[in-house]
């Protein structure tokens, strides 16, 4: 009897040590496990770098052949002693659709603002929307029809908001036309997207997704009066 | 007999749990497995991205000795007709609207900096070191007020602001472009140096930001060079509509 009960306390605390042991070696891996984590994120974070990249040298790509073609036409010419004409029509009409001075149409998402009881939408909402809308890649975008260039500003003036100097008021529609999936996927993404941080603070935000946007002209002409050519050598 | 029964269900769960971390144990060393798989694919990742790099940055210097070369030609072509001249000179002034190329001209130049003197110990603990640090959101304004005040073009570190930049921040990172920048910031833009001088008014943003901590200056210049925008832009899924 004495002797039974020795061996199975000897027995039971080399089974305490060694659970203890293998506890202590968990303890390691799970930690180390943690860097699986940051290691997937790099991945992640590479497999983007990668693509963008990819992107950027297919759209230079696409921009070299055509740069090249238009050479090629031009000299064409030039060697024919023809008139260019149709050509530089051809290239002004190119800069004035990227200027927003050509109605354009196509797929993309349509994101309404309106004033609550609680809360008024400001300037600032308007400049952050456009902001993560292109960042998520939009081309063209128009607040109440009042398009959207590189120089437009946003402001608030007493209850009003003034976009490119004309007075709008609410509900604001915002348009934009781009890759409708990354617009409308970066737009909700949970807790941080801009719906669902505009909606959990109180403001009336939505979104819908159309695959025949229609963005309006601008109605201002650009003047120029500070801006100087750099002359290339 | 009693104490036996009390022994062995001690022992059987002993074992369980024995059995128990065992099993967990396999399973870790097998995430650990895919962990030395993933740092492979890491590696090849990062070359790979290099690469493409590389290849984006010989295709771009083709690129950029095309539109140069389409320059001169466009200017050679059209140097006997008016009409072909002035087209001419209009598509050079939209692409410098645009921002695809190089320009100067008079404005101001405002320099944003994080206030480096104060540390997270420097402060009380009523203060956060975040009103000392400038974040993209401030950046983001001052642009807006520059174009409010007539701006014509606008850079930030070098990075032309075209009608599709945004300004984010990801982590500690602030972003243009898609390209990282870091404090301290200069904004330049090119316009009417008085009107846009007015952000230094009593009660302006650069007043603002001086007040909650970070260092802002503003000053009138007579000349600045503002770059292009280093990139390609591309109309993928507008179409004219009439």
């Amino acid at each position: 009897m004495k002797k039974g009960k020795k061996v199975i306390i000897i027995t039971i605390g080399l089974m305490a040590m060694f659970l203890a042991t293998i506890i202590f070696i968990q303890f390691k891996t799970v930690e180390e496990t943690n860097i699986t984590d940051i290691e997937n994120m790099r991945e992640t974070e590479l497999r983007e770098q990668l693509s963008g990249w990819k992107t950027k040298y297919e759209e230079t790509n696409q921009k070299l052949e055509e740069n090249l073609q238009k050479i090629a036409e031009y000299e064409n010419k030039v060697d024919k002693n023809e008139e260019t004409s149709e050509l530089l029509e051809k290239e002004l009409d190119q800069t004035e659709i990227l200027l927003g001075k050509v109605n354009v149409m196509g797929e993309g998402v349509i994101i309404s603002l309106r004033d609550n009881d609680e809360y008024e939408i400001t300037s600032a909402d308007l400049l952050d929307l456009i902001n993560e809308l292109n960042y998520a890649g939009a081309e063209a975008i128009s607040i109440n029809d009042v398009r959207i260039l590189s120089m437009t500003d946003i402001v608030d003036v007493g209850n009003t908001i003034i976009v490119d100097g004309q007075r709008l008021a609410g509900p604001y529609i915002v348009k934009s036309i781009g890759n409708q999936t990354y617009l409308s996927s970066t737009l909700s993404l949970k807790e941080t997207g801009f719906i669902d941080k505009y909606n959990n603070s109180g403001k009336s935000v939505t979104m819908e997704k159309s695959d025949k946007v229609v963005i309006l002209k601008t109605n201002k002409e650009t003047k120029i009066k500070y801006l100087k050519e750099v002359v290339q050598k | 007999m009693k104490n036996k029964k009390k022994v062995a269900i001690t022992l059987g769960v002993v074992c369980g749990i024995l059995v128990y971390s065992i099993f967990l144990q396999i399973n870790t060393i097998r995430n650990f497995n895919s962990m030395v798989a993933d740092t492979n694919t890491d590696e090849d990742l990062r070359n790979q991205v290099l690469k493409w790099k590389e290849k984006y940055d010989n295709k771009y210097e083709e690129f950029e000795t095309s539109e140069k070369k389409l320059s001169q030609i466009r200017e050679f072509s059209t140097q006997d007709s008016d009409s072909a001249t002035q087209t001419e000179q209009q598509i050079k002034m939209n692409n410098m609207i645009l921002g695809l190329t190089d320009v100067k001209g008079e404005g101001v130049e405002i320099i944003l900096k994080d206030n480096s003197e104060v540390t997270a110990d420097s402060i009380s603990a009523l203060d956060s070191i975040e009103y000392y640090l400038v974040h993209a959101a401030d950046i983001a304004s001052i642009v807006n007020e520059l174009k409010n005040a007539g701006a014509e073009a606008i850079s930030i570190n070098n990075q032309r602001v075209i009608s599709n930049s945004s300004i984010t921040c990801e982590g500690n990172v602030i972003k243009i472009n898609g390209e990282k920048i870091g404090s301290p910031f200069v904004i330049q833009a090119v316009g009417s140096p008085e009107l846009l001088y007015g952000l230094a008014r009593p009660g302006g943003y650069i007043e603002l930001l001086n007040d909650t901590g970070v260092i802002a200056q503003i000053n009138k210049k007579e000349i600045m060079n503002i770059p292009k925008y280093t990139g390609v832009m591309n109309y993928k899924y507008c179409r004219i509509y009439e």
